[in-house]
């Protein structure tokens, strides 16, 4: 992040936010980038997209090579450094700065990584408990009934649970239908879906089964990583369930084809 | 490699992970470790949390004050269940002082044979967190009276019940001062009971099928409807 | 038994097959958590006994030499023989040592993890002793010659027909058919108190080994562990040195945390300790016990970064937390221990090479160690074993480049927009506006599963760029 943006955010008084769009929002997903950035500014933030931004690590780090990520780590960090806040809209990303990184060092960097730990949050908690997000004059409700799935870091890692069911309430009016097993993992796992691609499908079926029975339509969770491999499940055995990210519904973007659909 | 050389072997591998402190300051750190947090106990009388945690573990429970109340109500629960006036007790010198008689019961002293059906205990300890008593295996009580019958009844006094497990192991320590360790110390909550067949519960595994608790001394008349009530038990 | 944790991804293929068990499967996978939960939320102090239970058992691991030496003084000094052992096998031949000592026939046996782990019953039984499981779900595996499923439930994978079957087909039944599940245990209680009273030999666990008295504590719902301790002339307590605790009290509140994780319980219904032979005026009991202390690799654990795994009780609750446990099941890991602690446990006590299947068999959701009554990191022990594999070289070579390239080109912003914009633009065009891909070259595990999301046009760090410079 340069020093002028830094710099830009201190003068207006404005809270200066380092969006982290995390690699899969970049690649496959900007929709959920500018829902995320869109968000942030009407909560008043003066938001920076650092361009020196890909990817946390966490593929690598989740199979064992720490050594791989030390540089990326760093880079990282540095990155961040000048935000008073950093938010990511993924629970997981969001889980590897705060509760991954401090391990990979110690000393001085050590420090610095538990500092930009401090101040990393979940695009949804950071809306709700951090910088609210004003009530809407109008409210955009999607068409259909929306259950929310929990992503595994983002609940036990980043303690989000009912902020994005708050914030769907309050800017969509929307009142989540709950799964029956929502704090159950929906078997993506970054690289495990495809070492074990046989048991993670069958976890994802588990998922999409509870999520089909509670009757909703749309499918919206805070992890695009979780929701494109439940999208990819569902079209493979030809379940209607569009997948929707939190920040897509939070600004009434319904013109974006759901997760894996159709342009 | 023998016994003695794999001792030998362990220890040197023990040490080599071991913290380095002193005897002194093991004990030191072990004492500032302190005891759990006390449990919580439902209700707030010592000896009504006591019964509604028997009933909570599937025991059944009475109240009885004085030696003859004592007998009456083993006597009552005999007849009910069984219709009999027979068990066997163990040798415990507080039973043998019962005045059977009074209520017209007939005791073996001894251990369960096979075709006895109901055993009587006097136990040590009762223990209000753990809904359990306290038996110590030995001349008063062999460890086959609660484990062999179809129906183990026990006594406890009132002023046997402890709070917590804590207080339990205060309460056998200065027992054991007095007396050699007991070879046994058997912590009883509940009718012996397996789910190891699709999880469905079923009582008398291995060992008794019921499990009746009295607890003998001055107590409110109402102790036993609360008791019941905490436990959520039908009367 | 024989580990086939290689074979583990063949194994749940197969696991996965059997429809009525992987329901039956789902149903505990869902009903028991909540049992748990509701324990726990009845015990105000969990989280606080948690926090205490850990710091004594770090105390304890920290000063295993002492602790370990003052329970073998206490537990001489009650009239014990204590042994030794190195490994399995040499726990294994004490075992039978002292069995042929004393012409054993017969032997009733309590549930034993550790037992399992030496694979005792085999070497027993190749010596001609009658070993008979006395708990009732693992006498069901003994009988089925299975291995148990779950370290607390043994033989809930069977179904009650199944068991019917096999009762059907072991005992001599004459008319009786077994209908309701009370008939089963009451068929099994009555054939195995035959055994118990003619047992010469009782061999039983130890939940916790009590330094400051010599006593080991027992703890059962059947009371069949302590008939195994009661009735025969002899006693053999099997534990490992990581069982000990230094003081009473340290059994009882770990106690407190074991019962609820384990079976939803707020107390078992025996839970017994045990100091040595009978007493010269004691109507029963054993004559002679005797205690074996085995280490198989605990001592090695205890001085590297896995440790904290030596705090495990045993209650079973990563397992049935564990979604891919409640996916494949116990047998699936192929080896003694399952679920996450048996995922971290197997490569520990056999080796990585035979078990790195594990440790890969999951997915970092965190939920075992959430719920984990002792508070051990599992999901940062798989991971760690996951790098060692990789260090070791065990992983294939396609993962490990794989994923070594995407990190430092990650760490390389310009090439990484140049490379990823390029890709992307491909992609998409690649998907033709389907939206998605039913097969994509190097994405092999996904897509036999799952179709596989295309991208949008262009990348988010494209398209901000255009927009910045746009308003900019
Ligand atoms: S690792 Fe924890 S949850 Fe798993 S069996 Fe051990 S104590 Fe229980």
């Amino acid at each position: 992040m340069s020093e002028r943006s830094a710099a830009q955010g201190k003068a207006s008084g404005r809270p200066l936010v380092a969006l982290f769009a995390t690699c899969l929002v970049d690649l496959f997903r900007p929709s959920v980038g500018f829902a995320s950035l869109t968000l942030l500014q009407r909560a008043g933030c003066e938001v920076v997209v650092p361009p020196e931004q890909t990817c946390c690590g966490q593929p690598a780090y989740n199979n064992g090579d720490r050594a791989a990520i030390i540089a990326l780590a760093k880079q990282t960090i540095a990155m961040l450094e000048p935000a008073d806040y950093v938010v990511i809209p993924s629970g997981s990303c969001a889980g590897m700065l705060s509760e991954h990184y401090p391990r990979l060092f110690d000393g001085e960097w050590h420090d610095r990584a538990l500092a930009v730990a401090s101040k990393t949050f979940e695009l949804t908690s950071f809306l709700r408990d951090i910088a609210p997000l004003p009530t809407p004059e109008k409210l955009h409700p999607p068409s259909g009934k929306v259950a929310y799935h929990d992503s595994c870091a983002g609940l036990r890692e980043m303690q989000v649970r009912e902020q994005p069911r708050a914030l769907l309430k309050s800017t969509c009016g929307v009142e989540v239908v709950e799964l029956q097993q929502r704090d159950v993992c929906c078997g993506f796992g970054g690289t495990f879906c495809a070492k074990m691609p046989e048991i993670s499908a069958k976890m994802a079926d588990d998922k999409l089964k509870d999520a089909a029975s509670t009757g909703a339509t749309i499918l919206t969770g805070g992890d695009l990583g979780c929701l494109m491999s439940l999208a990819g499940r569902a079209q493979r055995t030809g379940q209607n369930l569009e997948m929707r990210h939190v920040a897509e519904l939070l600004v009434g973007d319904q013109d974006t084809p759901p997760v894996g659909g159709a342009d | 490699m023998t016994d003695r050389d794999a001792r030998t072997d362990i220890f040197a591998r023990l040490q080599h992970s071991a913290s380095g402190l002193s005897n002194n300051d093991i004990l030191r750190e072990q004492w500032a470790l302190g005891s759990a947090p006390a449990p919580a106990l439902p209700g707030s009388d010592l000896h009504e949390a006591f019964l509604t945690n028997v009933l909570k573990n599937q025991g059944t429970v009475d109240c009885a004050a004085g030696r003859v109340g004592t007998v009456k109500a083993i006597a009552a629960h005999l007849y009910a269940n069984y219709r009999k006036h027979r068990l066997v007790a163990s040798n415990d010198q507080r039973l043998a002082a019962l005045p059977w008689r009074d209520g017209g019961l007939l005791p073996r002293f001894g251990s369960v044979e096979a075709n006895e059906q109901v055993a009587l205990s006097y136990a040590r300890l009762g223990v209000a967190e753990l809904g359990a008593v306290v038996t110590f295996t030995g001349k008063a009580n062999p460890a086959a009276n609660n484990l062999l019958p179809e129906q183990h009844v026990v006594l406890v006094d009132a002023a046997d019940v402890v709070a917590a497990s804590e207080q339990a192991w205060e309460r056998i320590a200065a027992l054991t001062e007095a007396e050699e360790r007991p070879r046994g110390i058997n912590f009883i909550a509940g009718p012996s009971s397996t789910a190891d067949i699709e999880g469905q519960l079923v009582y008398g595994a291995h060992g008794p099928k019921a499990w009746h608790v009295i607890l003998v001394g001055d107590l409110p008349d109402s102790i036993l409807q609360q008791a019941r009530a905490n436990a959520g038990v039908q009367t | 038994m024989e580990q086939t944790s290689r074979n583990f991804l063949g194994n749940a293929h197969t696991a996965l097959g059997d429809e009525a068990r992987a329901e039956r499967r789902d149903l505990l996978a869902l009903f028991q958590p909540i049992m748990r939960q509701s324990a726990v939320d009845d015990f105000a102090a969990h989280e606080a006994t948690r926090a205490h239970v850990k710091k004594v058992r770090q105390h304890t691991l920290d000063n295993l030499a002492y602790y370990l030496a003052r329970y073998e003084e206490q537990a001489t000094h009650n009239g014990n023989h204590v042994h030794f052992a190195r490994d399995a096998a040499q726990m294994n031949s004490i075992v039978l040592d002292i069995c042929q000592r004393h012409d054993a026939q017969r032997i009733a046996k309590g549930k034993s993890m550790v037992t399992e782990e030496t694979g005792l019953n085999e070497h027993l039984a190749r010596a001609g002793l009658d070993v008979r499981e006395t708990d009732l779900g693992e006498y069901i595996v003994q009988q089925a010659g299975e291995t148990p499923s779950h370290i607390v439930g043994p033989a809930l994978h069977k179904s009650a027909d199944e068991i019917r079957e096999l009762f059907l087909e072991k005992h001599d039944l004459g008319e009786r058919d077994l209908l309701e599940t009370s008939d089963m245990v009451a068929e099994a209680r009555q054939v195995l108190r035959e055994h118990f009273l003619t047992a010469d030999v009782g061999i039983i666990g130890a939940n916790a080994l009590i330094a400051e008295n010599g006593y080991s504590m027992l703890v059962t719902n059947e009371g069949n562990g302590d008939l195994c301790a009661n009735l025969p002339s002899v006693l053999i307590v099997c534990a490992t040195i990581d069982r000990i605790l230094p003081r009473a009290e340290d059994a009882t509140a770990m106690l407190r945390l074991l019962v609820r994780s384990a079976t939803g319980q707020p107390q078992t219904c025996y839970t017994s300790f045990y100091s040595g032979p009978r007493r010269a005026p004691d109507p029963d009991g054993p004559l002679e016990t005797h205690i074996v202390l085995l280490d198989n690799e605990r001592s090695d654990i205890l001085d590297s970064g896995y440790r904290e795994i030596l705090a495990c009780i045993r209650c079973g609750a990563c397992l049935t937390h564990c979604p891919i446990y409640a996916g494949v099941g116990g047998h699936a890991y192929g080896s003694v221990y399952s679920g996450p602690m048996g995922s971290v446990l197997t490569p520990l006590l056999t080796s990585l090479e035979e078990s790195a299947a594990l440790p890969n068999a999951c997915t970092s959701c965190g939920r075992c160690a959430e719920i984990c009554p002792a508070d051990i990191p599992l999901p940062d022990l798989l991971r760690d074993l996951r790098s060692e594999e990789r260090e070791q070289r065990l992983s294939p070579l396609r993962w490990r480049f794989g994923l070594k390239m995407h990190a430092w080109l990650a760490a390389q912003p310009a090439l990484y927009r140049l490379l990823t914009g390029l890709g992307i633009r491909a992609l998409h065009r690649l998907a033709r506006g389907r939206g998605r891909f039913r097969r994509l070259p190097l994405a092999g595990g996904w897509s036999s599963q799952r179709d596989f999301p295309a991208p949008q046009q262009k990348t988010f760090m494209q398209l901000y760029r255009e927009r910045d410079r746009h308003d900019g």
